[in-house]
């Protein structure tokens, strides 16, 4: 752990790097541009809503009109907390819902005596932050990839049936996610699927397409 | 004692085999879950809730029950060997643990973390017990108001008091509202946000918004980074006895006691689970250490600092049990996914669950007694087994979660569209995740936003309109306040941190 003493001490739940880019540290723009939108779609929605005559007061609209003014307060305060903060992209593996300021001022941690706790994003940032910021990023290739991989099953599902596409979903994560047995993969792949149909379809009786394979067995 | 007569009539129903195959069932789950770092026990009920469709109800609680307990069994033990821990539940266990486990005793602390969950989660279950029916008689003084006012303690407590930045939770809060209310609206007949399409007639079903998020969400985020990592360190080998000597003993059980006091409070209210108390407990522990001049604590390891959290996180999981079947809030993300369970089986957690399905809660409570027992044989002597897991190529897991998921998804309703929804919302998980917005909150207000919204247009229409009535009785005075006292706090804590930070930049500016 000597290459992670320069670090300062994280308790795992929370990655703050600091992005030198003005534009990284403010990519979260885009969250508040979606968050607008979703306010405005919200307002449409409400505004158009067909409420069927005699509804009292406390109506359909009542709520959502309560939602949109509420997206569109945080939107905006979020966007005023990415110009003045920028700095807190977030690049840890945890999902964050602690605050680690609190969980430290809770735990009296300072950042002599506790050992680092280490996440799997750790092993990822240590060796690109001495190649820079620019390869801690995300990985999108493979997050494409993998979106690319549950898409496809979606289509393909209800034409080739559950046992060709599951197996088919579990050999492109797994190669996408760095399966260096690709053959192998393929027997584990089936395995797997043909498993989930015993257990699943013959032993819990959920429906699963069978696809063209159930004209054939 | 009415309720000791209910809960043996409960252990009668518990100790059928088939309700203790399904607790032994979740018991394993939860404990290979809590182990993998990465898997949650909410990620496991979620995925595991549509395949349970066809079960007995009380089978299938039992079950999930056992998946939250274990979670929190198996969450040290790759914290302890691997520095790695299972869940944000462990990380305070693995401060000490990972000590002990480098000084060579790895065994006493996986042992030490396993009675402490054992007591932790016994001491919270027999007060849950206790207490069960003083809060069944909540019941008759709770109106919509009272109702809307302790939602919206959970969602704002949730949101803005424990996520890193208040804005931040506020925004994922907003989110979950905005997804739950697709569909026609309960009241009146009213299509709302379903843009004419048949498909959203009955809403976004919950399991989409969950599967979604916590694991569609998290394989493509683990994606995002799985490449470029270095894979696991190295697994320090338990060896040795886990079990306790007389002298081990001393210095732990008032470590364990201390610990389940902090849990059991916290388990009760909407904080997020088990990180604030075990944090609590580990602070706790140091001070302590501190002042008796421990050598150990900080060094080689101390029993204390393993002992006293791992308590505190079990403790939480009865209590938050008990607030769940009593209050109907989830305080944390896998009792949020428990009261999507209930909704799913047309059940509504609160205080008149115990009175019209009394045949369900009393054996899930002494189902609870039987799981920590099962979880301690399981989880006391087979740690090293359990250990094993962590060996599992992390391609493979993520690979399988996938799978999984997209069959909970399709038996839904055995069509493509919720798939692809599912997706949809995996991708905004992963741009989540990505810009540090909390997912707890969106799981709270996607479940809890129709029952606050139906409380709140009752209480109004009560008032024919007058907003007073939301503060109208003392209760609901008293939860405001006390939310206002509790935001106040962390609203001080922020600024305070932030004070610092800028204080800190500037130094670092200077310098360079």
């Amino acid at each position: 752990m000597t290459t992670n003493d320069s670090h300062p001490m994280t308790t795992g739940t929370i990655r703050v790097q600091r992005m030198p880019r003005w534009f990284t540290g403010r990519s979260e723009l885009f969250v508040v541009a979606g968050v607008l939108i979703l306010a405005t779609w919200m307002l449409i929605g409400t505004v158009t809503m067909e409420v069927p005559d005699g509804a009292a007061f406390p109506g359909p609209q009542f709520f959502p009109t309560l939602v949109c003014v509420f997206l569109y307060a945080v939107g905006i305060a979020l966007a005023i907390e990415v110009l003045r903060t920028p700095q807190r992209q977030h690049v840890g593996d945890d999902p964050v819902e602690i605050s680690d300021e609190m969980l430290r001022d809770l735990g009296s941690i300072d950042a002599t005596s506790e050992i680092r706790v280490v996440s799997p994003e750790d092993y990822a940032a240590t060796p690109t932050d001495a190649a820079g910021s620019a390869a801690s990023g995300s990985d999108h290739k493979t997050v494409l990839i993998t979106i690319a991989g549950f898409a496809g099953f979606i289509v393909v599902l209800p034409f080739v049936g559950w046992l060709i596409s599951a197996a088919a979903l579990f050999w492109v994560i797994a190669w996408a996610f760095g399966s260096k047995r690709p053959l192998m993969d393929i027997a584990i792949a089936v395995i797997i699927s043909s498993v989930v149909q015993l257990a699943f379809g013959a032993g819990l009786g959920l429906s699963l397409p069978a696809g063209f394979l159930g004209g054939i067995l | 004692m009415d309720q000791l007569g209910h809960l043996m009539e409960g252990f009668a129903v518990a100790f059928t085999p088939q309700n203790l195959l399904f607790l032994v069932i979740g018991a394993v789950l939860g404990t290979a879950v809590g182990v993998l770092p990465g898997l949650g026990s909410a990620m496991a009920v979620a995925l595991l809730l549509p395949v349970t469709f066809s079960l007995d109800p009380t089978g299938a609680f039992i079950m999930f029950a056992s998946i939250y307990f274990g979670g929190l069994f198996g969450d040290s033990t790759s914290g302890i060997l691997l520095n790695t821990p299972g869940n944000s539940s462990a990380i305070a266990t693995t401060f000490e643990g990972h000590r002990m486990a480098k000084d060579g005793r790895a065994a006493k602390a996986l042992g030490t973390s396993a009675i402490g969950a054992f007591i932790g989660g016994t001491i919270a279950c027999i007060l849950v017990v206790f207490f069960a029916p003083a809060i069944v008689q909540l019941a008759t003084i709770f109106g919509p108001a009272e109702y809307f006012a302790l939602a919206v303690f959970a969602f704002v407590a949730i949101s803005a008091v424990v996520a890193d930045s208040i804005v931040r939770g506020l925004v994922s809060l907003g989110l979950g509202f905005a997804l739950a209310l697709v569909g026609i609206d309960g009241m009146t007949g009213t299509e709302r946000f379903t843009a004419g399409s048949p498909v959203l007639f009955d809403g976004i079903s919950i399991i989409v918004i969950t599967v979604g998020l916590l694991a569609l969400g998290e394989v493509l985020h683990v994606g995002s980074y799985i490449r470029r990592s270095g894979g696991p360190g190295a697994v320090v080998a338990p060896k040795g006895s886990p079990m306790l000597n007389a002298r081990e003993w001393r210095q732990a059980l008032p470590a364990f006691l201390r610990g389940t006091a902090f849990g059991v409070p916290f388990g009760a209210i909407p904080v997020g689970g088990s990180e604030v108390p075990t944090f609590l407990a580990y602070g706790t522990e140091k001070r302590l250490a501190k002042r008796r001049n421990d050598p150990d604590f900080g060094t080689r390891g101390a029993i204390q600092g393993v002992a006293g959290p791992e308590a505190a996180g079990n403790a939480t999981a009865g209590s938050a049990m008990g607030a769940l079947l009593g209050l109907g809030i989830p305080t944390s993300a896998t009792a949020a996914m428990m009261i999507a369970a209930f909704q799913q089986y047309g059940m509504q957690p609160g205080p008149l669950l115990f009175e019209r399905s009394g045949d369900l809660v009393w054996p899930l409570l002494a189902s609870l007694f039987l799981g920590l027992i099962i979880l301690l044989i399981i989880n006391l002597p087979f740690a090293a087994v359990w250990a094993k897991l962590l060996l599992i190529p992390r391609h493979y897991l993520y690979a399988g979660i996938s799978v999984v998921a997209m069959l909970g998804i399709y038996a839904i309703a055995s069509r493509t569209v919720d798939l692809w929804m599912a997706l949809g919302i995996g991708v905004v998980g992963l741009i989540m995740r990505r810009f540090a917005l909390p997912l707890a909150p969106v799981l709270i207000a996607a479940i809890l936003g129709p029952l606050a919204e139906t409380q709140l247009r009752r209480a109004l229409a009560v008032s024919e309109g007058d907003p007073t009535i939301l503060v109208s009785s003392p209760i609901t005075v008293v939860l405001y306040l006390l939310l206002a006292v509790v935001v106040g706090v962390s609203v001080l804590q922020h600024t305070r941190h932030t004070v610092k930070r800028r204080k800190t930049d500037k130094a670092d500016a200077l310098v360079r």
